[in-house]
Order: C-alpha cells, then structure tokens, then sequence
C-alpha cells in the first residue's frame, strides 16, 4: 500500500458534507454528551474516579491536543517541528503568569496562552517558512532548546527554580474545585480543537497544506500562496500547542523548569503523531491517551515506552508510512480495482459555467493581445536559457512554440507562469506589466498553466484537484473557513458541486475518490487540462500536453485542443514536439532554438522552413 | 584572545558534527538529527571499556567509534535503505526515530547515575598567544585537522570518493555511470557515525560527565554550523564549526545577562534566524 492510497481514503471522508449548519448540530450534541457524561459519572458513583485519576486524564487530554496539533503541521502540511513542547512550555507559563502574577481568570490565562505561542510561532516560523526545506525543524529545536536552558531558568519568566502555579481561578478569590468540572472543560476544548481541525480539512486550507506537501511547485501552480500557508499551519499548530500546554499547567497545578517540557517531550510527540498515522486526528488523539495515561498506571513503564516508541517510529517510516490508523483503514477497505489503462478515446473537455471573479475581466475583442512577451532573458548561472525573446499570442488562438530540446521553452512559460525571475524584458497580460508579480498573483489574473510532468496534485483524488483547482475562487478568509461559517460552507458547496459537474462531464465519476497517481498518463492529462479550465482563465499554456500519451490519445487530444478555441474561447499557448498535432491544431507558431526566436509564421510555412529543419535535425540535413 | 581560543578549540569539534551533517545532506538530501547523539550514547563504550575492563582510552575510544560505525551502518540497512524514494520529510523523521531511540537508551540504562570518564592526556599544556591550551585540547585539533583532512583527500583523490561526491551531485546520473549506490549509502551513514564518536570524544573532557542530553550543546553547535555552511558545502560546514565556535566563545565572555542563564544557547538560535533571513545558501555555498 502507497502513501498515495492512504491519503486517497482520508480524501474519501473528506468529501462528506460541508453544510454548516449540519456542522455546528454536531458540534453541540457532542459537547451535550461530553458534559452530562463526566457529571452524571460523578454523580451516581463518586467513589469511580479518584484525584490522580482526574489527573491522569486532564493530562492526557492535553497531550492529545498537543498530538493533534503536531498532526496538523506535519501530517497535512508536511513541516517538522522539534520544539513542540516549548511551545507547550510557553503556553503553561503564559497562562501561569495570567492566573498567579495578574490574579486573572482561567478563561483569560487559556486565551493569553493561545495567543501568545501563536504570535511565538509566528516569530520562530517565518524566516524558516519563507525557504524550501526542512528548515522550521532546525530552527524550532534550537527554539526548544533556548526555552529549555534560557527561557525557562531565566528568574524572569518562571520566577526560578521555584516555578510557577496555574490555579483554576474562576474569578477573584473564587476556584473550580470539582474535578468533574475541569474533565468537562478538557473535553470541550478538545472538541473545540477538533471543530477547527475538521473545518481546516475540508476547506481550501487543509487542500492547500496537503498540496504544498506533496510538491511546493505544483502548489505554486494551483495559485497557493505557499509561504502564507506554511506559517498559517505553523501558527494554528502553535495555538494549539499553547492550549494543551496551559492545560497541562492547570491540570497539575504547577510547572517549573523541570517539568517536562524538555527536548524528550518534543521526540515523543513526534513519534505519537506519526505512530498513530499521519494525517489521522482520531488516531492521533487516541494515541496521545493510550501513551500517557497508560503507563501512568503502570509505573517504570515510560522509559520502555519511549524505547518501543522510537523504534515503532523507524519501522513506521520506512515500513508503513500511513501508521497504524493506515493499517487498520487498509484492512477494513476493499482493494480498489484496477482501472483500465485503455485511454485511446478521451473524454471531452467540460464546458462550465465562468465563476464569478472578484474583478471580472472587461471582455475584449477575439484578435486582440492577450500576451506579449517583448524582449525576455533568463539566465542560470553561465547559461543564457532564454535569450531577447518576443513573442504575441492573440485572444481565441493556439499560438504553438516549438523547438528542440533545450531550446528554453519550457522555461520560457516559467518566465511568464512567474516560476523564474526574468533577466531582462517585459511581459505584459492584458495590457498590465506582470513580470513583477507573483506566480499565484499571475494565476489569479486569468494564466493557467499545465506542467511538462503533470501538474497535479497526485496524492489527491479527481475530486481533491478540481476543488484545488478553485482554490484563488475563494471568497472567504481563513478565518471564517476555521469556524466554518456561512460563507465558506457556501463556497465549499459550490466548489463541489462545480467539481462533480466536471467530473460527470469527463465520465470520471467512478475514479472521482482514486488518487490521481493511479490513473493512466492520458487520463491525468486530461484532468489537468479541465482543471485548468475550472478557474476560467483565458489564457491557457500547456506545456507538452501529448507526453506519455499513446499516439490514439494524442490524436484525440488535437480535436480537444480545438474545443479549447472553438467552443470554450479560450485562447492557448502550446509547447508540443508532436508536429502533427501542431500543424493540426495551431494558428501561429514561434520556433525557439538555444534561448533565442529563429521562425514564426503560420504552421505550413515553418514546416517548410530550413531554418527550423536545421534547428530540428542539424545542417546538412536539406543538402 | 582567550575567548578566540577556546572558540576555535570548540568549533572544531563542532565542524566534525557539521561534516557529518553535511556528508549525509549532500548525499541524500536528508538532514540527520542523531549527529552528535550516537556518539553520545557509544561513549559508554569507551566508559565501560575504561573504567570497567581497565583498558586505555585509546582503546575504549576505537570501541566507541566502532560501535558509531556499526549503529550508522545498521541504521542505514533497515531504515534507510528501504526509504530510497520516500520523501524527504519522512527520512528526516527517521533520522529523528534514531535520536530518540538513542536517548531512550540512554535514559532507560544511564539515567540517575553520574558517570565521569579520566580525559585521554591527564596533564601537560602549552601556552599559544598568552592563552594556555591543555594536552586534551591539543588532541582535539589534531584530532579534527587529521579527520578533515583524510577525509577531504579520500572524497578529492580515491574513486570511490569522487563517486560519493558526484552521487551527491546527480544520484541518477552517477548510478548510470556506475557508482554502487548501495555501497555510497552505507559509507556515508558509517563516516557520519564514526565522525559523531570522535566529535563526542574530543568534546568529553570539557563537559566532564556522561549523561543523557549533556552533549546537547554540541549538537546545536554543529547544526548551527553545518547551516552557516548552507548545509551542502563540505568547506563551509568547517568554517561555519569555527565561525560558531568562535561566536559562542565570544558571547560567553563578554555577553553574560544575568536573568538569561545559558546565553550562549540564545545565540546560535539568532545565528540561525540571521542566516536563514541574510544568508539562506550559507556563507560558502551557491545560490540553487
């Protein structure tokens, strides 16, 4: 079993209902039962539960919502932090110093808690997020360490070796002192930290942090803004972090520079989260139980548990990477069937409706400049890979670019994509100079792009790309998507219902829920381009869109390109070294060889061209 | 000058953990975080082998060294040779399975005793700029001049070390070329190994107990100069082991602030937000 299977089963719930107000039902039934329960147990039997039992669990509870904040930063988007329990320490003596030192409730110490390591992760996260690379890991295990030997000895912060008392003050001189109360609390904020997790699932944040993942380029493409989102998953995992922190302090009553928020707490959580599963918040949570409340019972067990743990870890890693929430789902699911390789006749290209932009692009006449590309270099190191290259494409055409390989084609459309920074030059889109923007900033102004390997996010399913696709479609902030309030369940209705129509066009209905990795070459293509087409953008480049394709597909793919023009008015720029299928399909065509333009015209006259035959085959060719 | 010394005693010793970072980075893009931990657990070897069957140093320190070796070597056999086309992420997430597994270790078997091992050279020292250097910290240089060095002309003049370097550089292209892939990985998980016993080693007589966690600092120091190197750059990572050495050094002479104990930790976590925010490809290395 593959990564990509596991997360294609973690999809398939996702798609479940967004509806909002089916949402927050669930929500309070659940907080009913996590109230009545604790209390009536207390209540008809007090002698069940004893102090340190109270204990144990508050304990756990807050472990496992430490486990679940560790699961969203690295089971969905993929970035290790090694100085969880700093965090962890950070929020205890954050709501410490609220509750002792400003006599403030325990309601305000929580939330001070929480918005102090948001903003401590905020910090510690952006220079390391901005790069490509596992840099947050190093930078927040120095971060945990500074806690451990600085921080948390300075006589500032946790007032000495003499630490610091987290009462569960209600108000003034008042307290909780029934323990049931304070299980009752632990629950409910758990509940509340699943609320948001599931909410960062199914919207457009848990795709994005699933995309940047897999492959930080292909999120680029998809118009996600990657950093924003890195630290976005690192501040929510922060805040988290804070609280279950502040709920260990209140839960024993006191932390000090010896309590364990050291480097040790930081592996352990690691190793739950990715034991448990990646990507699995239940698993997860249950594990964050079974670790800490277990061997609590049985003392002399947590330094055997650490042992197994780290080794579990290894095996998990290289052995099953989806952890034993992945087993367990594997077993209990059927083997899906193998899909039929046969792609000779592709599906055709949906037709859907243009959503609605937040600036509707003022039409323009079919003839007009869409893009002009007017005198670009790029440049690697010694290498002029593209050199003073002008070029036009005219809305409602198939502008092709040919050329052999290494000719700087593909390069070019990461030039006017924004994947790489122009030397020189100017490209202008509509009229408006886009060479200083960004990639997902040029996405969002209507530039589509397909990628020489497919472009799609392949642990997804069909279902998962095309609600990724409309991601930049968005009209609600991450803010209301946490909640999950009217706006975004709205939204994320459209966007599925808008996906499912696609997927019913391409006749993809019973792969929608497969992984893309799975499918054939051809089939991956075609999903690409209609997920192209989701976002409406009028200016399409597909770079090679016939490679790997059987040569019954590709034909098939001429009649689609022309779809494309005729009867969806997009306009096309097309890199293609099937000739053919360029002479088949294109209005104009540009000829690019070693960086610089060597021909254009119409596709007959540069089939003829000897310019363009030497390029291909070499001089002499002709002779 | 004492302070610049000194710095340059322990960057040195934070350059080898700094190569060894950098070796397996190089070579398989993953960044390995049981560096200086492995060492620190294998240097119970060298305690037992010492202290117990009463041999020399030099043979309790062959016997830490060799079981890094060995430790790297297994590691590299079940772990990471079953992650070839993992992602990267999940790599360094085993490497991070083995640091706690030799913490656990440590704790499950050492913890709540202290153990203290008689440093190689019990007296003698020479005075260099006014500063005096004792017998130990004289090794240690040796020590690290003798590694980096053999290890520079093994990779510069052997076949098999130019088939590390151009795996490190293009693994697809140098397989089809005929470098044993195989035999690239193990070689690079035993050096690291190796380099994590003798960085541990040399740094031991300055610590002056064995513990679990005591060598905590020297890993951070050689993270945070392995980064200073950008990671990739073999050169850079040793001038970064000096270059952070020498900055500790600094800090704890001259930068003590009361209410902050352990300054100098502080210091290297600045070093690394200023090179990720200035610096990100390191002061040697090339911008990819």
């Amino acid at each position: 079993m593959t990564a990509a299977d596991v997360s294609g089963s973690a999809l398939a719930r996702q798609t479940r209902s967004t509806r909002s107000r089916e949402r927050w039902w669930n929500m309070l039934t659940a907080a009913a039962l996590f109230v009545a329960l604790p209390l009536a147990t207390e209540h008809a039997m007090p002698k069940l539960l004893e102090q340190h039992h109270y204990l144990n669990l508050d304990v756990g509870i807050a472990i496992a919502i430490a486990a679940v904040s560790l699961n969203l930063l690295l089971g969905y988007a993929g970035q290790i932090s090694l100085g969880h329990a700093a965090l962890l320490a950070a929020g205890a003596f954050a709501s410490g110093i609220v509750t002792t030192r400003w006599h403030g409730p325990m309601v305000l110490g929580l939330l001070f808690a929480v918005v102090t390591t948001a903003a401590l992760s905020l910090i510690v996260g952006l220079p390391a997020l901005r790069l490509r690379g596992l840099y947050l890991a190093i930078v927040t295990l120095e971060f945990g360490l500074v806690m451990q030997y600085s921080v948390l000895r300075s006589s500032v912060f946790s007032g000495g070796s003499a630490g610091i008392a987290l009462p569960r003050r209600v108000w003034g001189n008042r307290f909780f002192t029934d323990n049931a109360v304070y299980l009752v609390i632990s629950l409910l904020l758990l509940l509340a930290v699943w609320f948001l997790d599931v909410n960062v699932v199914r919207t457009r944040i848990g795709r994005a942090f699933r995309t940047i993942r897999e492959n930080e380029s292909v999120a680029q493409a998809f118009g996600i803004a990657v950093t924003r989102y890195k630290l976005l998953a690192f501040v929510l995992s922060g805040a988290m972090a804070g609280l279950a922190g502040a709920m260990y302090g209140h839960a024993i009553g006191f932390v000090n520079n010896e309590s364990p928020f050291n480097f040790n707490q930081s592996l352990q959580l690691i190793i739950i989260v990715v034991v448990a599963g990646l990507g699995h918040r239940l698993a997860a949570i249950l594990a964050g139980l079974v670790y800490w409340v277990f061997p609590s019972f049985i003392s002399g067990l947590h330094q055997w548990a650490y042992i197994i743990g780290a080794l579990a870890l290894m095996d998990v890693v290289s052995r099953h990477p989806e952890g034993l929430a992945g087993m367990w789902e594997h077993r209990r699911r059927p083997k899906p069937t193998d899909g039929d390789d046969d792609d000779g006749e592709l599906p055709a290209l949906p037709q859907l409706p243009a959503p609605a932009r937040a600036v509707q692009p003022e039409s323009f006449a079919p003839g007009s400049t869409l893009l002009e590309v007017d005198g670009v270099s790029v440049r690697f190191g010694g290498l002029q890979a593209v050199d003073g290259v002008r070029l036009t494409v005219p809305a409602g055409n198939i502008v092709g670019l040919i050329g052999p390989n290494g000719a700087g084609k593909s390069t070019l459309f990461n030039a006017i994509s924004g994947l790489v920074r122009t030397e020189s030059g100017r490209i202008r889109f509509r009229g408006q100079e886009i060479q200083g923007l960004r990639c997902d900033q040029r996405a969002r102004l209507g530039i589509a792009r397909s990628f020489q390997q497919v472009g799609l996010a392949k642990d997804l399913s069909i279902r998962e790309n095309f609600l990724l696709a409309q991601h930049q479609l968005a009209s609600y902030s991450d803010g209301e998507a946490l909640l999950m309030l009217p706006r975004a369940s709205r939204d994320e209705e459209t966007f599925r219902a808008r996906a499912d129509k696609a997927i019913a066009a391409l006749g993809f209905d019973e792969l929608a829920d497969m992984p893309v990795r799975n499918l054939s070459g051809g089939q991956q293509r075609i999903v690409e381009i209609a997920c192209l087409l989701v976002t409406a953008p009028d200016l399409v480049m597909l770079d090679e869109p016939s490679a790997g394709m059987a040569p019954a597909a590709a034909e098939n793919l001429a009649a689609r390109l022309r779809d494309l023009r005729d009867e969806l008015g997009r306009t096309v720029l097309l890199i293609e070294h099937n000739v053919p299928l360029v002479l088949d399909t294109c209005d104009y065509v540009y000829v690019l060889d070693a960086g610089r333009l060597i021909a254009e015209g119409a596709p007959e006259d540069i089939a003829s061209n000897p310019q363009v035959i030497d390029a291909y085959f070499g001089a002499g060719v002709m002779a | 000058m004492q302070p610049i010394v000194l710095g340059v005693i322990a960057g040195s010793i934070y350059a080898l953990i700094a190569l060894g970072i950098t070796l397996v980075y190089k070579a398989s893009r993953v960044l390995n975080f049981a560096q200086a931990e492995v060492g620190t657990l294998t240097l119970y070897a060298t305690w037992w082998v010492t202290q117990r069957q009463h041999q020399s140093w030099w043979v309790g320190a062959v016997a830490s060294i060799a079981a890094a070796i060995a430790i790297g070597l297994v590691f590299e056999r079940l772990v990471i040779r079953r992650m070839l086309t993992a992602p990267r992420v999940t790599v360094a997430v085993a490497t991070i399975g083995l640091f706690s597994l030799m913490i656990a270790v440590e704790l499950a078997l050492f913890a709540g005793t202290i153990y203290i091992l008689p440093p190689p050279i019990s007296h003698g020292g020479v005075s260099i700029a006014g500063v005096y250097v004792n017998a130990n910290q004289w090794l240690a240089l040796g020590v690290v001049a003798a590694v980096a060095a053999a290890l520079a002309a093994f990779l510069r003049y052997t076949d098999f070390g130019l088939a590390v370097l151009a795996s490190a550089d293009d693994p697809v292209a140098a397989q089809l070329m005929g470098a044993p892939r195989g035999r690239i990985s193990a070689f690079t998980w035993a050096t690291a190994g190796a380099l994590s016993a003798i960085a541990v080693l040399l740094i031991e007589p300055t610590v002056g107990v064995l513990a679990p966690g005591a060598f905590n600092g020297l890993f951070l120091g050689g993270l945070t100069a392995a980064l200073v190197g950008g990671l990739s750059s073999l050169p850079g990572a040793f001038v970064g082991g000096l270059v952070v050495g020498i900055a500790e050094a600094e800090v704890k002479a001259h930068l003590v602030i009361q209410s902050i104990p352990s300054f100098q930790v502080t210091a290297m976590l600045i070093i690394v937000l200023l090179v990720l925010l200035l610096r990100p490809q390191g002061l040697l290395g090339s911008r990819s």
